[in-house]
């Protein structure tokens, strides 16, 4: 799960994109508004966490700018400004969804997971498949009711599979939604982690498409 | 002890007074009428021994006592007016030789003639005058009973008074009545103040408030509207500053979460701590910011003594201050102090806060190996730091409280050059700011209205 994060105070930027990392996103974190409007076109992002006091290009701007493109990634939009007008004026630019400050950083990893399973028609938290079933907020996978452990890249693996039942994911498709941008990616990361997948969850949870790529379900 | 109110005081004052005036009036009237009585029933009575002194008693005798008695009798029953007059004749012998049958008969004999004198007669004051008979033999004596004349008297006196009596009482009703009429616009006003609401700070009516009062109603109204001033003005300054707090807890809330995340992973688990460090230097020195500027903004700082600053002093110990972080970045300090400074005699306190915020924007916000320079003369204290630039549409809000460009590396409270602001503004001067060849310039100098006047 590709995350974009825009935002200028540098404490809150790295923890929340430690913090969302660690609960199992991949996240490009961008100070500026001009660069990070620009880093939406350059890959594939599940979601958008944007602050609203920005540098370079303020908040409301670059979120409009991205809607008038035609880009339709839902955006949690984050500040300070707590009161009502602002808000509305947030929502109505093409929100999704708003946090004021303080907030938390499993509200906001829980809101990230309810705008992407939202963004892909799914009302149910839990994603489910055969006899798997997958907790996105607590990263829990079990099969058959037992908790399988899974690394961070693996479940994000799983999760990217689930939510893109039956269609085909290619390699790089895949490399480019569990890596952010400054991540070392070697070419055989993917293979290895579908190869622990089959081990951990059975040999056909992930099936190898003619060399295209990899699918869950069938095609 | 408390003080009764005016109106009670005023009508207690005008009651108690009237009472007394008419008490006086009461005791003159009675003394000046039992004076006139006296002086009348005196001559009577005179009149009355003179006329038996002229008569002639050689024929009367204790023995003919009886006769007389009738006569008397049926004198006294002819006419009931009984004005308690007594007589008695002596010989001069001292012998009673006639009376008139009631208390003269008690009358005592004495040669002391033509003067009134008190005498007990049967239990009762009699007064009583004696004279000689015309032949020089007989002595007559005639008195009248004293409480027969205090009657007379305190019977005129109640007839004087009583009219008076009913024009006292009512007086003191209209008394009551007009004081509390005119009381009423400030009873009605002290009661609108006391029903108000706790944040009510609105101008009083000055309808029907006697102008005696009205310029002490003015001076609340002016009063109130300074209070209600300074109450938005606190309320926007803790509104602004629980905002501005938002923004570094929401820092160290998303850093402890990330410290709860890191559980075995040793590096993860450093690097939060150390900007859960960072975070509370940051609120820190905002909350002391925060403190500073209330305390400026609050005048708490007016009635502090003057000294006569140091300016290299302050500024040598400044530059140690921030040796280090200067000495990181290659940055180094310039420094013209003359003798002279446009802010000779202040808070040497508030001075050094000035120069500590100054200094540490020009090293915070300076490109590596930047010169700051200090610049201090009696026109103006300057710092300019090279290689910095500020947007031209922010250079005019920089001395706002809160005000910072987005973006910025550096934490800050963005209250720094609010405060240099006011504490310039105290000792009557202006801030400004500039970009300049030589970079960024914050100069103090004399305010325009101060060179003026």
């Amino acid at each position: 799960m590709r995350i974009l994060l825009i935002e200028d105070d540098r404490l809150i930027g790295d923890g929340l994109k430690t913090g969302l990392e660690k609960l199992g996103f991949a996240v490009d974190w961008f100070t500026d508004g001009l660069e990070g409007e620009e880093a939406l076109m350059q890959a594939p992002y599940e979601a958008v966490v944007l602050d609203l006091g920005l540098p370079g290009q303020d908040g409301l701007t670059v979120l409009k700018n991205w809607r008038n493109r035609g880009r339709n990634e839902p955006v949690l939009v984050l500040t300070a400004q707590g009161d009502v007008d602002q808000r509305i004026i947030g929502l109505n630019s093409g929100a999704d969804d708003y946090l004021g400050k303080p907030f938390a950083l499993r509200e906001v990893q829980a809101r990230l997971n309810a705008l992407i399973r939202r963004q892909n028609g799914q009302n149910n938290p839990l994603i489910t498949y055969k006899n798997i079933t997958f907790n996105p907020q607590t990263l829990k996978v079990t099969a058959d009711g037992k908790e399988i452990v899974l690394s961070p890249k693996e479940t994000a693996l799983l999760k990217l599979l689930l939510m893109n039942k039956n269609k085909v994911l290619s390699k790089e498709t895949i490399e480019n939604k569990i890596y952010s941008w400054e991540e070392e990616v070697s070419s055989n990361a993917v293979e290895v982690h579908v190869h622990h997948l089959r081990k951990k969850l059975g040999k056909d949870i992930v099936k190898t498409i003619n060399k295209i790529g990899y699918i869950l379900g069938e095609e | 002890m408390k003080k009764l109110s005016l109106r009670l005081r005023l009508m207690i004052l005008f009651i108690g007074f009237s009472c007394l005036i008419w008490a006086a009036a009461g005791i003159i009237c009675w003394q000046e009428s039992k004076e006139k009585i006296d002086e009348f029933f005196d001559s009577y009575q005179m009149l009355l021994a003179r006329q038996m002194a002229s008569a002639d008693w050689s024929h009367i005798s204790p023995q003919t006592q009886n006769i007389t008695n009738k006569i008397i009798k049926n004198i006294r029953n002819a006419d009931d007016e009984d004005e308690a007059i007594g007589f008695a004749v002596f010989n001069a012998g001292g012998q009673m030789i006639f009376h008139d049958n009631e208390n003269g008969k008690d009358f005592s004999f004495s040669t002391e003639t033509g003067s009134f004198e008190k005498q007990r007669v049967d239990g009762e004051w009699w007064r009583v005058v004696r004279v000689k008979s015309v032949d020089g033999k007989f002595y007559i004596a005639v008195g009248q009973e004293l409480d027969y004349r205090s009657d007379i008297t305190m019977d005129m006196v109640e007839e004087f008074l009583a009219p008076w009596l009913g024009g006292l009482l009512f007086l003191l009703l209209l008394t009551i009545f007009i004081i509390s009429k005119e009381f009423s616009p400030l009873k009605k006003l002290a009661s609108d103040l006391e029903n108000r609401e706790q944040d009510d700070l609105s101008a009083l009516q000055t309808d029907g408030i006697p102008s005696e009062v009205r310029p002490m109603i003015a001076a609340i109204n002016r009063r109130m509207a300074q209070i209600d001033d300074l109450l938005k003005r606190e309320r926007s300054f803790i509104s602004d500053s629980a905002h501005e707090l938002r923004t570094p807890l929401t820092a160290l809330k998303i850093q402890l979460e990330v410290l709860e995340l890191a559980g075995n992973d040793e590096k993860m688990r450093n690097e939060a701590i150390q900007k859960l460090n960072l975070g509370i230097e940051r609120s820190t020195r905002l909350v002391e910011q925060l403190l500073a500027l209330s305390r400026l903004e609050s005048n708490q700082t007016q009635n502090e003594t003057y000294e006569q600053i140091d300016w290299a002093d302050i500024v040598k110990q400044v530059e140690e201050e921030y040796a280090a972080a200067a000495k990181e970045k290659g940055i180094v300090f310039k420094n013209k102090t003359g003798s002279d400074s446009v802010i000779s005699s202040a808070n040497p306190v508030l001075c050094a806060l000035m120069m500590r915020n100054l200094v540490d924007n020009a090293v915070k916000y300076s490109p590596k190996d930047a010169v700051v320079k200090i610049e201090i003369n009696e026109n103006k204290i300057r710092v300019v730091n090279s290689g910095t630039k500020v947007a031209p549409e922010h250079l005019k809000r920089l001395s706002e409280r809160f005000f910072r460009p987005a973006g910025q590396k550096e934490s800050g409270s963005g209250l720094g050059l609010a405060i240099v602001s006011r504490i310039a503004g105290l000792y009557g001067c202006d801030l400004h700011f500039a970009n300049t060849s030589g970079g960024f310039e914050v100069k103090i100098e004399k305010a325009v209205s101060h060179l003026v006047s």
